[in-house]
């Protein structure tokens, strides 16, 4: 006899960051079909739907509406920030859990959230950490104005300052600004060894385009032969799949890092991957537990723990354990250039010293 | 100055002077998430709570008599939890010296920020402190200075050929125009008014 457990998606269908919000609602809705379709389940989930429109203001509603009205206590959605922000009291005020599997920028552990992308030590550190033997020391940054662009390149600045490196510049672009000549201008005065792009968006499809055409002026070819290391390298964080087809073959070369990247053709892309794991992940915690939906969080991971259930999810910091990708964008394709294990998040980036423990590599399989 | 870089909050001392209580229980996990040591204490601060790194203390029910230290003399950041908003209980809060304040109950949301906050306000006042200490010991040295001036002005010299004189002897003896001063004006009262004046004069 199954039982039914009701969950929330809080994605929006419009606005600014549509394109991954539809993403990440996609692999919640194909988790769900796929745990519903599972004969080994005890459980089946139904779906409350509800779109901000891409609003800051309309997520606290809109959660409290799903955890009042729909009585639920689990919802997938946001994918910036500051929508997480928004929706935080109501699950404090409800102790409803929020699944969020954006990759963000570290420095929050709420109790009433599950982590289920990467955060720094997760993306920016080990990327930086392969790149800089390769490349060079000598960086610059360029970032969208907002939260996720400062974060990335304080830590990345720290990081590359402490590994004996220079940043050579450091500079923000307002979201969906393309204006950016003196940024151009100045990758062509200071040939930084490579760029760490936080761009998001339509600014960040321009500035690839842009450098692109720099690429071919004489100079850069002058670098890119003297060394195997291709000119003016890019490094991105938040560049994912749904992304290429906006970016064209300007972007080809980038390379980012992640949990996971679809080499295929028709896949969901990584915040799309990591939602689906999401759903699953939660039906594995509810399993054979009827009731366990209206546990709060810790204490769902607490009794999973005590029955010998391994969730990715850390019992202490909510964060996913996940493997290290970076992959390079060629051919319209990720390519994935160097994978290493699972390792535990450290949001708050304060276990910088303690050794990663050696963890066999586990495929992530669709 | 500042004694720690923001990355290394791992592995820093926190205790928590309240009594064990449902309403701190989320700063305790916090803590422990954001990579602090945090252990709780109550109602007394143990002897080692002058090593740690932070100390919380419930601003509603602790008094001066719980640490070992006096009020506003304390050697880390110190962040007050504050439940009741009594003015009392306020002042009382103040005096300790808090760094940085969170309400009660306390949620996950404001931890980290009340750490870097109150490390901060400490570091400022611990630099403050030592500048005031500095400018007071070098205000109740001008009398001396003044002093010093006036045994070369004694000697005969005007009062800004007394004050260049005094500064070359400083710089000859690769001391403080203030430590110069003391040391002209001590071995001046302990010699006879009659015959000092060559040794001043030679060094």
């Amino acid at each position: 006899m199954r039982r039914d457990v009701a969950i929330g998606i809080l994605h929006s269908a419009s606005g600014p960051y549509t394109a991954l919000a539809m993403v990440a609602r996609a692999g919640i809705l194909r988790g769900v079909a796929e745990v519903n379709a599972d004969p080994s389940r005890d459980l089946s989930f139904t779906v409350h739907d509800r779109d901000p429109e891409g609003r800051l203001d309309r997520y606290a509603p809109l959660c409290r509406d799903l955890l009042q009205e729909k009585g639920l206590r689990h919802i997938f959605g946001c994918i910036t920030s500051s929508s997480r922000k928004e929706v935080i009291p109501e699950l404090e005020r409800h102790d409803g859990v929020l699944w969020y599997s954006a990759p963000y920028e570290g420095f929050e552990a709420s109790a009433q959230v599950a982590y289920m992308h990467s955060c720094p030590n997760q993306h920016l550190l080990p990327l930086l950490d392969w790149a800089m033997p390769r490349f060079g020391r000598r960086v610059c940054l360029v970032g969208s104005n907002y939260i996720w662009g400062w974060e990335i390149a304080q830590i990345a600045r720290e990081r590359i300052l402490a590994c004996g490196g220079q940043i050579l510049s450091d500079r923000y672009l307002p979201i969906g600004d393309t204006a950016l000549d003196h940024i151009i201008a100045e990758m062509r005065a200071l040939r930084p060894d490579f760029i760490v792009n936080s761009l998001i968006g339509q600014s960040s499809y321009t500035f690839l385009a842009r450098l692109a055409e720099l690429r071919t002026e004489p100079g850069a070819e002058t670098a890119a032969a003297n060394g195997s290391a291709p000119a003016l390298p890019v490094l991105s964080c938040n560049f994912t799949e749904g992304e290429i087809a906006d970016a064209g073959p300007a972007a080809e070369g980038l390379i980012a890092a992640g949990p996971h990247f679809e080499t295929g053709a028709d896949g969901l892309g990584s915040i799309g991957e990591m939602s689906r794991l999401a759903v699953l992940e939660l039906a594995d915690l509810l399993q054979g537990k009827p009731g366990a939906e209206d546990l709060p969080m810790v204490e769902l991971l607490a009794q999973a723990a005590r029955q010998g259930h391994r969730s990715r999810l850390d019992g202490e910091n909510q964060h996913a354990r996940q493997p290290v990708v970076v992959a390079e964008l060629r051919d319209g394709r990720f390519q994935e250039i160097l994978r290493l294990p699972e390792r535990a998040a450290d949001p708050y980036w304060t276990r910088r010293e303690a050794p990663v423990p050696a963890r066999p590599v586990l495929r992530v399989v669709p | 100055m500042t004694r720690m870089r923001t990355e290394s909050l791992g592995g820093a001392r926190a205790l928590v002077l309240h009594r064990p209580h449902p309403a701190t229980q989320p700063l305790l996990r916090q803590l422990h998430v954001i990579g602090l040591e945090a252990r709780e204490a109550w109602p007394e601060l143990p002897a080692e709570a002058v090593t740690a790194d932070f100390v919380f203390y419930d601003a509603d029910m602790a008094h001066d008599g719980q640490f070992p230290w006096a009020p506003g003399a304390s050697p880390m950041p110190m962040i007050a939890l504050i439940g009741s908003e009594a003015p009392g209980r306020l002042r009382w809060a103040m005096t300790m010296g808090a760094h940085a304040q969170l309400l009660k109950p306390v949620s996950g949301s404001g931890v980290y920020a009340a750490l870097l906050v109150a490390r901060s306000n400490f570091d400022r006042t611990i630099e403050a402190s030592a500048r005031i200490t500095d400018l007071e010991r070098r205000l109740s040295a001008r009398q001396t200075i003044v002093q010093a001036v006036m045994i070369f002005v004694l000697r005969g010299k005007s009062q800004s050929e007394a004050y260049e004189l005094l500064r070359h002897t400083a710089t000859a003896w690769r001391v403080t125009i203030e430590e110069a001063a003391e040391r002209l004006v001590a071995s001046h009262s302990s010699e006879s008014p009659a015959d000092d004046s060559k040794r001043v004069d030679q060094s």
